[in-house]
Formats: structure tokens, sequence, C-alpha cells
């Protein structure tokens, strides 16, 4: 079966401020955001997208959902070519595939009823009246929000952090989107409430067959949240394997030091000074060979040389470094 | 020894709806050479705390009562001279956005010469001498001295303000969500640099966060508050490790742990208690599965629980079935 979304030789890159001597020069910058990725996503899967700042999560997200256009490669979604689509294709696309933002505070219009903001995807579809109800309904039961009478009549700034998030994801889902990127669902939200945002996220997957991909710098979360982990670094992917594995059994250096960095609740942990030299800076990102070669400490000539192929090393479990 | 000791603190904002009580007689030490964490969700007061202790705070907010005991002196009764005096030389405040406390303006290395000269007394050569000193023992390059706040990355700006925050060799340091916004790696490489400073300098430590991961890193003592309150303190390790408020029970099962048998997270239902006309009775009361009607109309006073631990509830005496019973998931669900 051919995946739901494959992503082929995807880049994107963003001009930068010239200096005066490169306008002179005729010259052209890029931030190379998304620099080369293969990605390819079954239908039913959980992605999770894990980076640091600056790492091309986000714009990865945003070119799935042919928010952006890619500067090189394609993404085929259900066998079409996301580039490509226009018109009634693009508009079915666009119900298919939904997106959750970061910031509950500032996802839904502050003027529109939680009843209208849950409507507006529906009328705009162009679904049939009488269906509206219903859907509305298993929308926000899918949230765990069942009583919708009392929420139908409130605004925005009514409802807490945890309960806005919970009305941005089910005004994603009425339309039974076959496709969800959520970009850092729940960053916004207080420790107590997240727990119930992904606790929702699970069910979704498990009751709707969702196909989903998180981006997330959290770790922890990712895992929780996601049975699949993609590791990017500078644009690249570096690690891409079942969430277990790349936790337990993390392959690059670099995604090593991120599971040694991430601090867990317990006063009994690990810590040893991290196997990474340096800090992440995009303005210094070495072009060609290895991205992660100036803050590994296990670099050497081929790094610099050559660019390290993403390998299959266990079954399902991929990675990009030369000394694997 | 303590160096500094908070006693029933309140600070009071003038809001249009009324007036906010957003911290509500908070108590706790800062021992020396400790690192005290203070954990809490956004709104619990401890940024406010925070800013009542370095005496910035906004026009709107009033102290409504309390001491803040400094090396034997309370700061409260200080003028505002007297205590601007005080600020960089015995507390210093390390805030949550480096960003913002740099002037974006003047290089980096001026500003750090500035409060040298104008607080430390340093002459201008001895002041750029320090300032190189201080870059290198927070891990910067004292050659980006002479670069402007922009030009660093989050981490860097990070390690000046410590750098900065250090300058005049502090006793108490208050760091505001100091790795907040920083990611893992650069996180933890910040916090490690901080601890091995405290430890060598003996600094006594305020570290105000959200996140009780890094409270379990990097802290001795704990502080929780929650609506204002202090409902639990005591040593790091107990209070994480054998919680006697229902919050701070509740709060270990809601966050997800990397190395986690994928057990599911329970989140705590409901939300906190408006500050405006705060409840009666314990602030928790209506988020706590184990509330009584006792709860719900007298407040519970912080008591001594275990060896130096301390609990606001009036249910601490049977906190070890509690314990057991915050532990499972069933406990937390409503229906």
């Amino acid at each position: 079966m051919a995946p739901l979304v494959a992503a082929t030789g995807l880049e994107k890159h963003f001009p930068v401020t010239r200096r005066f001597s490169e306008v002179l020069r005729r010259e052209h910058p890029v931030s190379r955001a998304v620099d080369g990725i293969d990605l390819f996503i079954d239908e039913g899967e959980t992605v999770g997208l894990l980076g640091e700042s600056g790492c091309g999560k986000t714009t990865t997200g945003r070119l799935l959902l042919k928010l952006t256009a890619p500067t090189a490669g394609s993404i085929r979604f259900a066998d079409q070519d996301l580039g490509s689509l226009q018109g009634p294709a693009l508009k079915k696309f666009r119900q298919q595939a939904q997106l959750v933002f970061q910031n509950p505070f500032d996802a839904l219009n502050p003027r529109f009823t939680i009843f209208r903001a849950l409507r507006e995807p529906l009328l705009n579809a162009g679904i049939p009246k009488e269906e509206h109800d219903e859907r509305m309904r298993i929308a926000m039961r899918r949230v765990r929000l069942a009583d919708v009478d009392d929420y139908y009549d409130r605004y925005p700034h009514e409802l807490s952090g945890g309960q806005l998030q919970r009305v941005v994801l089910a005004r994603a889902l009425v339309l039974e989107p076959r496709f969800l990127v959520a970009d850092e669902p729940v960053s916004m939200l207080d420790v107590s409430v997240r727990a119930g945002i992904l606790n929702v996220m699970r069910d979704v997957h498990a009751t709707m067959g969702l196909t989903a991909v998180y981006i997330s710098h959290d770790f922890a979360l990712v895992r929780y949240v996601c049975a699949r982990t993609v590791v990017m670094y500078l644009g690249k992917m570096v690690e891409d394997g079942p969430s277990a594995e790349v936790v337990e059994r993390p392959l690059h250096p670099y995604t090593k030091a991120l599971v040694q960095a991430v601090p867990v609740p317990h006063v009994n942990q690990s810590r040893e000074p991290l196997p990474i030299k340096g800090s992440l800076s995009a303005a210094s990102a070495p072009v060609g060979g290895c991205r992660f070669r100036d803050r590994c400490p296990y670099a050497f000539a081929r790094c610099t040389d050559e660019e390290p192929p993403m390998r299959e090393l266990a079954p399902g479990h991929r990675a990009a470094c030369h000394l694997l | 020894m303590s160096v500094l000791s908070v006693q029933d603190l309140a600070v009071h904002y003038r809001t249009e709806r009324g007036t906010a009580q957003a911290v509500r007689g908070a108590s706790f030490e800062v021992p020396e050479g400790q690192v005290v964490g203070v954990v809490g969700e956004s709104g619990c007061g401890k940024t406010t705390l925070a800013r009542a202790i370095i005496g910035v705070m906004p026009k709107t907010a009033s102290i409504a009562g309390g001491r803040l005991i400094f090396q034997g002196t309370d700061l409260l009764t200080l003028s505002p001279r007297e205590l601007a005096s005080r600020r960089w030389r015995d507390i210093a405040f390390i805030p949550q956005s480096a960003m913002n406390s740099l002037d974006p303006v003047y290089r980096v290395g001026t500003q750090m010469v500035e409060v040298l000269v104008e607080r430390g007394g340093m002459d201008k050569r001895a002041a750029k001498v320090r300032a190189a000193e201080l870059f290198d023992m927070v891990g910067l390059d004292p050659g980006r001295l002479r670069d402007f706040p922009h030009q660093y990355s989050g981490g860097m700006r990070q390690r000046a303000a410590i750098a900065l925050a250090l300058a005049l060799e502090p006793k108490l340091v208050i760091a505001d969500e100091p790795v907040t916004a920083l990611d893992v790696i650069i996180q933890r490489q910040v916090l490690d640099t901080f601890k091995e400073l405290q430890g060598r300098l003996g600094l006594s430590v305020i570290l105000i966060t959200h996140d009780i991961s890094v409270v379990a890193y990097a802290t001795d003592r704990v502080v929780v508050m929650y609506a204002g309150e202090v409902i639990e303190s005591g040593a790091t390790a107990e209070v994480l490790g054998r919680p006697f408020h229902p919050y701070t029970m509740g709060l270990y099962r809601a966050f997800p742990d990397l190395h986690g048998s994928g057990g599911t997270l329970v989140p705590i239902e409901g939300s906190p208690p408006g500050l405006i006309s705060p409840p009666t009775g314990c602030s928790f009361a209506d988020r706590c599965p184990f509330v009584e009607l006792r709860c719900r109309e007298e407040r519970p006073p912080l008591l001594d629980v275990a060896s130096g631990s301390r609990a606001a509830c009036w249910r601490v005496s049977e906190a070890d079935t509690l314990r057991v019973r915050a532990g499972e998931a069933a406990t937390w669900l409503r229906s």
C-alpha cells in the first residue's frame, strides 16, 4: 500500500538579509530551513517531528500541509501531487488535512462563539446543514467536552487554556480529516492540564485511525503520543524509528545527547556532562558533509567530506551517521 | 542559617475588577549555599514573589503584609534608595528572557562594565578585566563582550545574564525561569554551568520554574505554590519522593516521563480559583479528589510533616494512604 504522505527530496530555503558585499556580488544567500528530507507516512501512523528551535520541524509541517511551497522536492498525498493541486481537488485536500496551532488563545476568533467556531469549517466545506449538529457533537465528544450545550454559547475568553485547546482540536476534527498536523499543541498549557490534551490525542488516533504529525521539542511528549519519532537537526533528518526504540536505544550521537539532556522528574538521575560540544547556531551551519560534525564528539575527516545517508540499522529504525 | 526568610508575605494587585491577592501568606526559608526551587503553574504567584523580594514591582502591586528578612534586615522596611543599593550587590536577578534585560543598543561589555562601575565602585579598567573574567567563568568567549545582544544565541544571552547577576558577588540570586526559553541541550548546559558556579561560590539561589524536572535536576529544596499560597515545602528528594499535599501528588502523575512505562498520564481536572475573591477554605479544594467538608470551610495551615517538610492540607496525617490512592488514575477522574 502506498503511504498516505510521501515527501521526497523536500527542501525549503528562505532568503536572508544580504550584506552589502553580497549585493554587489549579486549573491543571494539563503537559510536552508529544510534541506533534503524523505519522509513517508503510512495511513494511521502518528509521527513526532522532534528537534531544537531552528531545525526546520515547523517548516516541514507547513510544507506537508501545502501552506508553503517547497524550493525543491515533491509531496504526494493519497497519490496526488500536492504541488499541482488546484481548485476543487485543493479544497478537498484542505478538508482532509488539518492543522492544530500552538497557541489556543490566538487560534479562535474572539468574536465567535464556540458554536460558530465549530460550524465554520462545515459551512466552508458545504456540508448539508442537517448534518452539522451531529458532526459537531461527535467532534466535541471526541475531545471530551461532551456537555456541548455548556460550551456552544460561550466565547473563547470564557474558557481555560485546556478547554480552548480541546475546542481547537474539535474544530480540526469536525470535518473528519485523514491527516492532522499539530505544532507544539500543549506548550502553552500548564502541566496539570497538558495530560488531558495528550490523552485526548491518543484517543483520537485509536478511535479515528487518524494519521498525524506532531511537531515538538519535547521528547517525553512525543514519546507519549507518537508511535514513531523523527529527529531533525538543521534541516535534515538524523534519526527515524519507533519512539520507544529511539529513546531507549538511540543511534545518532545527536539523539543520544538529546535523550541525556531531557530532565526527568526524579531526584536520582544522570548528571553526566553531555556528549556534545558548542551550541546550535543556524548562522554557522556547515554546508556539505554531516551537519552535526561541529558539535559531535566523534567527528572525523569523512564527516566533513561526505554527507551520511539515512540507513536502516534495525527494523524500521534508521539513522544518518558514518559511524553506524 | 538562612540567608532569606520569607514570612507570611502577601502581595496584592489593584485591578479594574478589584484587588487580586497574588501572594497570600507565603512563608519559607532559603538556607545559605542552597538552591531553593519555587514551582507552580502560571498565575500561582511565583514571579510576583520573586519581584517582591528584589523590590521591583509594577505600580499596581503593593505589599499587603509579611516580612522579608535578609541577613537580619527586613527588606520591606528599607527605603527604595536603600533597597536599590542592595540590588546587584546583595541580591541579583536573572530574568526569564535575557533578551529583555539587556539593552539592545549597547554592547554587552558596556553594560557589564556599567554595572561594575556604578554599583560595584570599580574603576573602568578593573571593570573591563572583571567582565572578561566573568565571561570566562560562565563559558563565554570574552571576545564576545564587544558584541550586541542580538548577535548572541538564546543560550549565550542567558549565560551573559548569569555573568551579569554574579558580577558583584551577591549573596542571593533569584532566577525566574532562567532556562525555560532554551532548547533542552542548551538548557542542560546552562543549568550545569549555573550549578557549578553556585557550588563554587557558595551562592544561595531561588530558582523559579514551572518544570518539576528542572526542580529535580537542580535544586536542594523546593517550595510548591498554588493560587498564591505555599502548599508544600521541604527537601527536594522528600517532596518529590514522598509528597504530602494532594496537588503535589497529582502534579507528579500529570507529567510525562521520557523513560516512562507508557502508563497513562492523569490530568488534574479544573483550574485554580480566581485571585480576586479566593475561597475561604483550601484553594485546591475544587480540584482535590480527597476533599472533605472542612477543606471548604477553613484554610489549612502550613504544618511540619516530616523532617524539614511542611504541607498545608487537613488530611496530612493520612498522607500515606492518600499517596497510594493518588497513584491510581481512577482517583483523579471526574464523573
